[in-house]
């Protein structure tokens, strides 16, 4: 797992069936690399979170048909910039 | 499998049920500045040197098929002297 800090939303109303209506975010590593992850908790822009990658996404998204290989799992409470980089 | 040091503690709150109350712990893989997060079914403090597993394995060591990790911790080691496999790795590529 890693830890990312959520950038934007991302609204994509034409996708792919098996992504159904969970909500996108578009998120960040120390390096400033981006990525898209599935959000189903619902992080706000500038949370720093963990995100499961990997076969585990699909498992951590509800339902293992669903298609994404980056998920949140969950909210860290105390984090900041320079234990991260 | 990954020979990680464990950094410390990683206190999330809000997260998915899927997690339930396992304890997470941030690690830093040997020879690789990026940190990651790993799940913790062992009991590690911060300063451990521990073996971790990845990919689908990593769910089956976290107890279930079922459970979302991609990495988790599957046991201590009991002697690792970083400093001595540092310089021994220098010489021989030297």
């Amino acid at each position: 797992m890693q830890i990312f800090r959520v950038v934007s939303e991302l609204v994509t109303t034409k996708r792919n069936f098996w992504l159904s209506a969970k909500p996108l975010r578009v998120v960040e590593d120390c390096f400033g690399n981006l990525e898209v992850a599935l959000d189903p908790i619902g992080a706000k822009s500038g949370d720093f979170v963990v995100t499961i990658g990997l076969s585990a996404a699909r498992v951590a998204a509800g339902n293992p048909k669903i298609t994404t290989d980056l998920t949140i799992g969950g909210i860290i409470d105390h984090w900041d910039e320079d234990s991260w980089r | 499998m990954k020979i990680c040091q464990v950094e410390g503690t990683l206190v999330a709150t809000a997260r998915i049920s899927g997690l339930q109350n396992r304890r997470l712990l941030v690690v830093k893989e040997r020879g690789s500045s990026g940190k990651q997060v790993a799940v913790d079914p062992v009991g590690c403090k911060p300063g451990d040197w521990v073996i971790a597993v990845g990919s689908s394995a990593a769910r089956d060591a976290a107890g279930s098929k079922d459970y979302p990790s991609d990495l988790t911790i599957v046991g201590i080691i009991d002697y690792w002297d970083e400093t001595a496999r540092a310089s021994e790795s220098a010489r021989t590529s030297a």
